[in-house]
């Protein structure tokens, strides 16, 4: 157990599918659809496939940056059961930790004039 | 088709996908990318119809086959990312250490098993694989003689002729050198001294330079230093010089041989290994090095008395030596045989030498190897029992977190520890064990004074153990993760696992099937060793003892001299106290060597074809003295042995009965004349043969003629007595010299020890193969042991409301009884191919038992059967303690 949150603390940077899971739970409890709809609702070109991003579901679960929610049906599909996801105060730190480490990037990106200087 | 069907078959396919991903990710997440999946091909059919459904049908098997195999290969990655492997060896020692029992006992199998490997293993690679310590050693080959229709010999010795024409051939053949016993070999520092008997081996002066070996002292042989009238030199090895007090200053001295003047030209280096091949028989040890006398060239080519040794140019073919030497033999069969076929062809130095030692050290290789696997299984199945009474440890770590990485880790370590330490403390006993190895193997096993475990074989056996213990562990480990956390926790709350219950047995009927190949074969061994027990080897070998002296023309120039000389010896040996009589012949029974086989004819006997070729017949000859064959208790079938008496102007002759039915079938031999040396033999008896070769067959024909008639000098003095026999050597000794202190008496045995010299092969490799076999059946019935006591307490309960619902005991005792019955049952049939294959390998090595002897295969079978189901019975016993009435209380 240690260990896991150790390589929480650790780890230097969330792939993408990860900060998108991470950034779609922040507004709330989703299901495994629900977070793929949220990334395509939000224009991302690249969508993970259903299997990559159960696999960081279930890497996410281990190390404790997210946690099952209650299994419940979905508002919109009947009475059909979908197994729900939250957000920990953990992941939502390493989210914060991620857009920060983001935004000093694209700082540095700017002072170093690799992007335009007043971008928003 | 409606949606309601299509999203069925959408769902369907969509689990079948999830076969793509390993079970633990499909017990936690299975049903969520199910759902996910099934929302997304609901969408797909009602925004885009089929087409676009197919399309995600398409997309995830793609998706399925790369997330699927990506998770597969987590644990193989993480296990290189991740992991505190100190803490990891630290907490694997103190569980060893928590049970010492388990450790002892895995660790003693472990080092007994691989020790026993270590030491054939050893035996095997210094004998058949390491090269013989001379340069480019595989350039070097023996040449023989086929004899083709001519004669009934295969491997017959060269003229010195054919060396010579060898020596000539040029072209891939470098240089080619003639072996040939020294005859005689009494030797002294100097006139005064002591004579000892050492084995001299008279050579070509370029014997040391063919080999690549310089001497230590001195120079070897000049070029000039051969033929007719040189100036007589010898070499001595190490093991001569030290015996004669390693004086440092020996080159350039006169030593004694035969009472003639050699001046010491060299010594050889320590354990120089060279021994002189035989067309017969096991090779020869060497003493000392003289050269010809003769001019190799110049001698009769019909005289074929040598062994011949070339060197090939380096690295040529083995196919191109082959070609240039039979290009020798065509050309000499041309000269001297009128080319009717006689073929010269050579053998790889190494493969000559070991070529008699092969076939049993195969088969104990095969064995040795059987064994490991037997303990890989063995060990497999025991860290198996253990990793299951781990698994509600296993379970609940899971449960709370932990990786299934770490689960593996855990358990490759410990394997892999107990693998080393087996390996390492199994390389240490056969140090031990090589030792005794060669304490007991025969005199003449080849490179037998090389046997001796070293660094390479040490680090290859502690390698072999590293590799067992992870392959052994790997079971285990495999078991632990792939064994669903659900059905893990499933299964250890109700009492007792099952999932490794299956490999476990399985693993029992490998185990029984390996142990019943080795037994069966040991079996089969012990069979063939015991029929050469019993063999009659056609004379008697109890209270007979033998020695070795020689007559050398130097010290008894006249054949009257020598006979005088061989009477006395007899004479006086025959009237030692306790001593019953005495007799003599130039070789013994049971070990031929090639000098006195000679072809003859029996003109007018009615066996013969009229075909000279097919007439003339090989025979061995050994020439005895009156009282060989009533002393060695050979038996008479007609007429008379040979007596005191000499007759004038007749040689007498004793035929076998082999030689007597071939020329005389169904008629009278006694009387008739045999073709011999220019001469004519008269029969005078016929005898069952004493056997010259193995105890167990009879050799070629023999013809036994008087010593005295042909000038044989050097013989063995053959007494029987009703004392200790070899209690007599003293008295022997003190005899020979009082009759004349020039000479010496050599090769003092009894003639058992000759019996046991050959058997002692056999009786090795049967003694190592039972000793694997009954190990191997021990380590079988410890997994049985461990299954059927395992199964009995995870059967309790169940035993226990049978027993309540009205079974008797003895009907539940037979109820597990029959699961051992059945894991023997299965091993046993698995086991017949292996029993097939083994017999085959082994059928060389066998004497007058057949590879599937039925007697010996069903007596094994149903020891092992016997074995087992006793193992089975002990455990299976506790059912009877079963008290059901408590027990279901106490549950």
């Amino acid at each position: 157990m240690d260990r896991a949150r150790r390589r929480t603390d650790e780890r230097p940077a969330l792939r993408p599918v990860e900060f998108h899971i991470l950034l779609s739970l922040a507004a709330g409890e989703r299901h495994g659809y629900g977070i793929i709809q949220d990334i395509e609702a939000r224009g991302d070109t690249a969508v993970p496939d259903v299997g990559t991003m159960y696999r960081a579901l279930a890497r996410m679960l281990e190390n404790g940056l997210i946690e099952a929610a209650a299994r419940r049906p979905a508002p919109d599909a009947g009475d059909e059961r979908r197994n729900y996801y939250r957000i920990t105060d953990a992941g939502r730190r390493a989210a914060k930790t991620e857009a920060r480490r983001l935004e000093m990037l694209m700082r540095a990106a700017r002072i170093g004039g690799l992007l335009p200087k007043n971008t928003k | 088709m409606s949606h309601r069907h299509l999203m069925t078959v959408s769902e369907r396919w969509f689990r079948l996908l999830l076969r793509f991903y390993p079970v633990d990710f499909r017990d936690d997440m299975g049903d969520a990318v199910v759902e996910a999946y099934r929302d997304r091909a609901r969408e797909a059919l009602s925004s885009g119809g089929l087409t676009r459904l197919v399309s995600v049908w398409l997309h995830a098997l793609f998706d399925a086959l790369r997330n699927g195999s990506g998770e597969r290969a987590r644990p193989a990655v993480s296990w290189r990312r991740s992991g505190n492997w100190g803490r990891d060896a630290e907490l694997v020692t103190r569980r060893l250490l928590r049970a010492p029992a388990f450790a002892a006992a895995t660790l003693g199998t472990l080092t007994l098993g691989l020790g026993m490997f270590a030491v054939v293993y050893t035996a095997v690679h210094k004998i058949l694989i390491e090269p013989m310590p001379y340069r480019d050693s595989g350039d070097l080959y023996y040449v023989w003689r086929d004899y083709g229709q001519i004669l009934d010999l295969k491997k017959g010795a060269l003229a010195g002729t054919d060396i010579a024409a060898l020596g000539e051939a040029g072209g891939v053949i470098e240089g080619a050198v003639g072996l040939q016993r020294y005859l005689g070999g009494v030797f002294s520092l100097r006139e005064d001294t002591d004579p000892m008997e050492i084995a001299v081996t008279v050579t070509s002066p370029a014997l040391f330079d063919l080999l690549g070996t310089a001497p230590t002292l001195g120079r070897g042989f000049a070029r000039n230093e051969v033929g007719p009238g040189h100036p007589l030199v010898i070499v001595l090895t190490h093991e001569l010089w030290n015996r004669l007090g390693a004086d440092p200053a020996i080159v350039g001295k006169d030593v004694r041989l035969n009472g003639r003047p050699y001046t010491v030209l060299a010594v050889l280096p320590r354990g120089f290994p060279f021994v002189r091949n035989e067309p017969i028989g096991p090779a020869q040890r060497v003493d000392a090095y003289v050269t010809f006398e003769v001019n190799l060239a110049e001698t009769n080519p019909k005289d074929a008395g040598y062994s011949g040794l070339i060197r090939a140019r380096r690295g040529t073919a083995p196919e191109a030596v082959a070609a240039a030497v039979e290009a020798v033999g065509r050309a000499v069969d041309e000269r001297d045989f009128s080319g009717r076929g006689l073929k010269l062809y050579p053998v790889g130095l190494k493969t000559d030498l070991v070529a008699r030692a092969r076939p049993a050290l195969l088969v104990l290789a095969a064995a040795g190897l059987v064994l490991a696997l037997m303990l890989t299984v063995n060990l497999a199945s025991v860290l198996l029992a253990r990793a299951a009474q781990r698994q509600h440890e296993f379970a609940v770590s899971r449960a709370l977190g932990a990786n299934d990485v770490a689960v593996m880790r855990a358990t490759l370590l410990e394997g892999g520890l107990l693998g080393l330490l087996g390996g390492a403390l199994g390389a240490l006993a056969a140090v031990w064990g090589t030792r005794a190895l060669v304490a007991v193997a025969p005199l003449d096993l080849p490179r037998r004074e090389a046997i001796a475990i070293d660094w390479g074989i040490a680090g290859a056996v502690v390698l072999l153990g590293l590799l067992l213990g992870l392959l052994a562990a790997s079971v285990p480990a495999l078991w632990a993760a792939r064994t669903s956390l659900s059905s893990l926790l499933a299964s250890s709350a109700v009492r007792g696992g099952r999932g490794h219950g299956r490999m476990r047995r399985e693993m029992i009927v490998a185990q029984v099937a390996l142990s019943l190949v080795l037994l069966s074969s040991g079996g089969l061994v012990v069979r063939s060793f015991e029929r050469l027990l019993r063999a009659d080897p056609g004379f008697k070998a109890q209270g007979l003892f033998t020695v070795r002296v020689r007559t050398p023309p130097e010290f008894f120039p006249t054949p009257s001299d020598a006979i005088g000389f061989q009477d006395r010896i007899q004479a006086t040996l025959g009237a030692l106290p306790g001593v019953t009589g005495a007799g003599a012949a130039h070789t013994l029974p049971l070990t031929a060597t090639f000098s006195a086989q000679t072809t003859i004819t029996i003109p007018g006997a009615p066996g013969n074809t009229g075909d000279a070729e097919r007439d003339a017949l090989l025979v061995d000859v050994i020439a005895a003295r009156a009282g060989y064959v009533e002393v060695m208790g050979m038996r008479l079938l007609a007429g008379r042995a040979f007596e005191e008496s000499r007759p004038s102007g007749v040689f007498e002759a004793i035929v076998d009965s082999n030689m007597a039915r071939r020329f005389f079938p169904g008629a009278d031999p006694l009387g008739a004349r045999i073709a011999y040396r220019k001469d004519w033999l008269t029969i005078v008896g016929v005898v069952e043969q004493a056997r010259l070769y193995d105890v167990h067959q009879n050799g070629r024909p023999q013809l036994y003629v008087r010593a005295e008639d042909w000038g044989f000098r050097p013989l063995f003095y053959v007494v029987r007595t009703e004392r200790q026999p070899h209690a007599l050597l003293p008295e022997v000794q003190a005899a020979v010299r009082r009759i004349d202190p020039r000479v010496a008496v050599g090769d003092p045995r009894t003639m058992e020890q000759i019996v046991d010299d050959t058997l002692r092969q056999q009786k090795t490799s049967a003694a190592l193969i039972v000793a694997f076999a009954l190990g191997a059946l021990l380590l079988a019935a410890m997994g049985l042991f461990g299954v059927v006591s395992g199964s009995v307490t995870r059967r309790r309960h169940e035993l226990a409301v049978r027993l309540a619902l009205g079974a008797d005991h003895p009907r539940v005792l037979r109820l597990v009884l029959r699961e051992g019955a059945l894991l023997v049952g299965v091993g046993v049939l698995i086991a017949v191919p292996g029993i097939y294959a083994a017999g085959q390998l082994i059928r060389g090595v066998l004497v007058g038992v057949s590879p599937s002897d039925p007697v010996t295969l069903l007596a094994v079978t149903l020891g092992l059967a016997l074995v087992t189901l006793l193992t089975c019975y002990v455990p299976a016993r506790r059912v009877l303690t079963i008290e059901p009435a408590q027990l279901l209380r106490q549950e």
